[in-house]
């Protein structure tokens, strides 16, 4: 059901239609999308990509050559 | 040929790209499987990069190019609608918003990709609504619509009907209603 409202109205925005929640709840949800996002930054990147761009430089330093 | 600079900016932005992998696929191994073929794609088409633009947005697009072509359809089968990766990644115990991190990632994986995807670009990631647009191909407008509608239906996945179900207030204005209790627990 939701889908099917979304697909229709995906090209015409109606903000000012739309419910509005309380900016306080606005700024909960800001906040807590935030500390989520800010966690998964925290963590340690994995070597494996780091091993990869190294791989990536080599191949291309051969070929260049 | 890659540059030095886009190989340095690559790396920079690794752990965003993770990040925003990792909201998008509901699982670690899954989002790390993108991220390196976002890293490939990237990489081999470092001349298309238009320096002085945006590395995170131009990585963004790859990245959810990518995840809506290849990935969505294997994450489907594997996907934990209670957002597994909640337990897997957290680190802090520190937090600094008002709702349950937990409940708040269960609520966010239960959202629609589409709305999930705007609230971490535009609400987290820092990219501009501009920049969220052209990532999506959609109007300006329509980013806007959608962030607004993800709030309200992630408000509803919270169980989110009245300021009093968001705790204690943090902001100034609403220190008169702040316990001594509370102030212990900020």
């Amino acid at each position: 059901m939701r889908e099917k409202a979304d697909k229709r109205e995906a090209e015409e925005p109606e903000v000012e239609r739309d419910i509005v929640l309380d900016p306080r709840i606005q700024d909960a949800i800001g906040r807590s999308l935030k500390a989520h996002y800010d966690d998964l930054i925290k963590a340690p990147v994995p070597d494996r990509f780091l091993v990869l761009l190294a791989e990536l430089e080599a191949k291309e330093r051969k070929n260049g050559q | 040929m890659a540059s030095d600079e886009f190989r340095e900016g690559l790396i920079a932005e690794l752990s965003n790209l993770r990040a925003f992998a990792v909201s998008l696929c509901g699982s670690v191994q899954q989002a790390d499987d993108l991220v390196q073929d976002t890293m490939l794609k990237a990489w081999g088409n470092s001349e298309k990069f238009q320096p002085g633009t945006s590395l995170r947005a131009w990585l963004f697009t790859i990245l959810r190019n990518t995840y809506y072509s290849l990935y969505r359809k294997r994450g489907r089968e594997v996907q934990d609608s209670d957002g597994t990766y909640a337990q897997r990644l957290t680190v802090s115990g520190e937090q600094e918003s008002a709702l349950d991190l937990a409940d708040f990632r269960i609520a966010l994986a239960k959202l629609s990709e589409e709305h999930r995807e705007v609230l971490i670009m535009v609400g987290a990631s820092g990219l501009s609504y501009e920049e969220a647009a052209e990532i999506c191909g959609v109007a300006v407008g329509t980013i806007k619509s959608r962030v607004n509608r993800a709030r309200v239906k992630l408000a509803d996945l919270l169980g989110i009907s009245s300021v009093d179900d968001i705790g204690p207030e943090r902001s100034t204005s609403a220190v008169i209603h702040q316990s001594p209790a509370d102030m212990a627990r900020t």
